[in-house]
């Protein structure tokens, strides 16, 4: 299907690697601007615990270095989903989404607790094992058609992709995408959120939405 | 379009009042006036606002102001004919502004809040599958062209009725009271809304009543087609009828079974649009 | 921030949105400059509106800590 997003309106050139904007990915693409715009401007949010048995609560402090590792992190996060929303390639989608993928599990590593640790390990696990469907997917992509820009493969012209590739391509996205999932552990309500879990979740959401479609024009 | 757009808004505040006060009368309660939204909205307008101690202020303050522009967005996608997709994915990202009005306070209950429309994306995906079933009819995700495919075929309403039905169901998990609105359910004192009162409760509030204009009106324009403006409104007053209906007669889910349920329809309906692309 | 101040800024809001309104009906520029001027003005001038007729100009209270 052309222009599952509305009709692109502007294309950039990177040789034979063309980014176009069309209006869904143009708003996709200001979201991710927006949020990382936040990202770099908001302080960290200081969480309330409260002290069960005590009339008490005590206020989480996050540490400088932790802050600034997370910051980055969290930004690269937001570049890396800037990139993958507006990319015209497939493989680049692929290789922006993994580093989505990456990026999520600095955000959640880099808090010194032994469950958020571990909620990130798993994490990762599940991230690296996305990636194999993710490529495998794009591979398929080159072998059968002979190209990766997705302006392309939505022309007729080509033979038909594999159905099977639709299916590795959400299946990849899935295991990059999967940190808000995480985010919902309860061993992860011990990190301070704000901003830098948001951006997990909008990362995802974000690849997710983009996925669709990826899958509708392939 | 922009008296269109204060109108959506007010219009919006308005039917979420309507339903608030089906729902007390058909639980044999007076309810509120109907007009009870628009007041709420104006209250928390008037009242003193600061932002509390423990906050990320910028994304506190900043995520009210997405919260309204992605459903103005909405609004003038839908109303221009623009791509199905962008409402789609304004709908899903509405999630990401639940989650940081939940994280930007710093509360525990606004945290449990954000968190549970986290795991609440199970009611997403009803709503992927009734786009692509539409697009597996009209062939376009473009709202004017599927107005076009409705104004010569009928409406598609019942051409892929479980289709509308998922749609529907989406509509509802969002409404307040439903049985899915397990993100602002008072265990959790209000959900994601806790710590933002004053004029950031305003501001949320005028994205709710926008937002709901939004979906009810995508939910007639994609499977009932364009309709004179008195016809839409009336529909749109139909459908949160049936909903207040479905929200006082249901209890509110556990967590835990609400995500079950929407998993199972999930199911449900992608097995039906599998079925509809390969036999359609 | 003060009263005076969030009457202007939304005033400033108000007056751009109007303005698009007028230079997209009179075609100077195309329909879609004009409602992303919209969307980003509307939340804006909600925001403002509210806290311009804030109740109270004085200090704040004392900020709920919780119990």
């Amino acid at each position: 299907m052309i222009g599952a997003g509305g009709s692109p309106f502007m294309y950039l050139e990177f040789g034979d690697i063309v980014i176009y904007f069309s209006p869904y990915t143009l708003s996709l693409f200001l979201l991710a601007l927006v949020f990382t715009v936040l990202v770099i401007a908001s302080r960290p949010e200081r969480q309330l615990d409260i002290a069960f048995g005590a009339d008490a609560y005590t206020t989480k402090d996050i540490g400088l270095p932790e802050m600034r590792f997370r910051r980055f992190m969290a930004i690269a996060c937001g570049l890396a989903s800037m990139g993958a929303m507006v990319t015209g390639d497939v493989f680049d989608f692929c290789l922006f989404t993994s580093l989505v993928g990456i990026c999520n599990v600095g955000i959640v590593a880099a808090v010194r607790s032994r469950h958020v640790q571990n909620a990130a390990f798993q994490y990762g696990l599940v991230a690296l094992a996305g990636t194999v469907p993710l490529f495998g997917g794009a591979a398929i992509v080159a072998a059968t058609t002979g190209t990766l820009s997705l302006i392309e493969l939505s022309s007729t012209a080509l033979p038909a992709v594999p159905a099977v590739v639709k299916g590795f391509l959400v299946l990849g996205v899935m295991g990059e995408g999967m940190a808000p999932f995480y985010a919902a552990k309860a061993e992860m309500f011990r990190a301070p959120g704000a901003p830098y879990v948001i951006m997990c979740s909008l990362s995802s959401l974000l690849i997710f939405l983009r996925v669709i479609e990826v899958v509708l024009q392939v | 379009m922009i008296p269109y757009l204060l109108f959506a808004t007010f219009f919006g505040l308005l039917l979420l009042g309507i339903h608030r006060k089906l729902i007390a009368r058909i639980q044999r309660r007076p309810g509120p006036p109907i007009w009870q939204e628009i007041l709420h909205t104006l209250k928390f307008s008037f009242k003193s606002t600061w932002i509390p101690a423990t906050a990320s202020e910028v994304l506190f303050v900043s995520v009210v102001l997405i919260a309204i522009g992605i459903w103005t967005a909405a609004f003038f996608v839908l109303v221009t004919g623009g791509s199905l997709l962008i409402i789609f994915a304004i709908y899903m990202l509405h999630k990401i502004v639940e989650h940081g009005f939940g994280l930007s306070s710093g509360s525990p209950y606004g945290k449990f809040g954000g968190v549970r429309s986290v795991i609440s994306a199970a009611s997403e995906i009803p709503l992927f599958v009734s786009v692509s079933a539409v697009a597996i009819f009209t062939g376009s995700l473009q709202i004017s062209d599927i107005i076009a495919y409705q104004a010569e075929t009928g409406p598609l309403l019942f051409t892929i009725p479980l289709a509308a039905i998922a749609l529907y169901l989406v509509i509802l998990s969002k409404v307040p009271a439903s049985p899915f609105a397990i993100v602002e359910s008072k265990e959790i004192v209000s959900g994601y809304k806790t710590e933002h009162f004053g004029v950031w409760r305003a501001g949320l509030e005028t994205c709710n009543g926008l937002k709901s204009y939004v979906l009810l009106l995508t939910f007639i324009t994609v499977f009932i087609g364009a309709l004179p403006f008195l016809g839409i409104l009336l529909t749109m007053l139909l459908l949160v009828v049936s909903l207040a209906f479905v929200c006082a007669l249901c209890p509110m889910l556990s967590p835990f079974d609400s995500v079950t349920i929407q998993t199972i329809i999930t199911g449900i309906m992608l097995i039906y649009v599998l079925y509809l692309g390969v036999f359609g | 921030m003060k009263k005076k101040t969030a009457f202007w800024l939304m005033v400033t809001v108000a007056v751009i949105a109007v303005l698009a309104l007028i230079l997209s009906e009179t075609g100077t520029i195309p329909e879609w400059l004009y409602l992303a001027v919209l969307v980003a003005g509307f939340p804006l001038f909600v925001l403002f509106l509210g806290l311009w007729w804030m109740a109270r100009e004085g200090d704040a209270d004392i900020p709920f800590m919780g119990y």
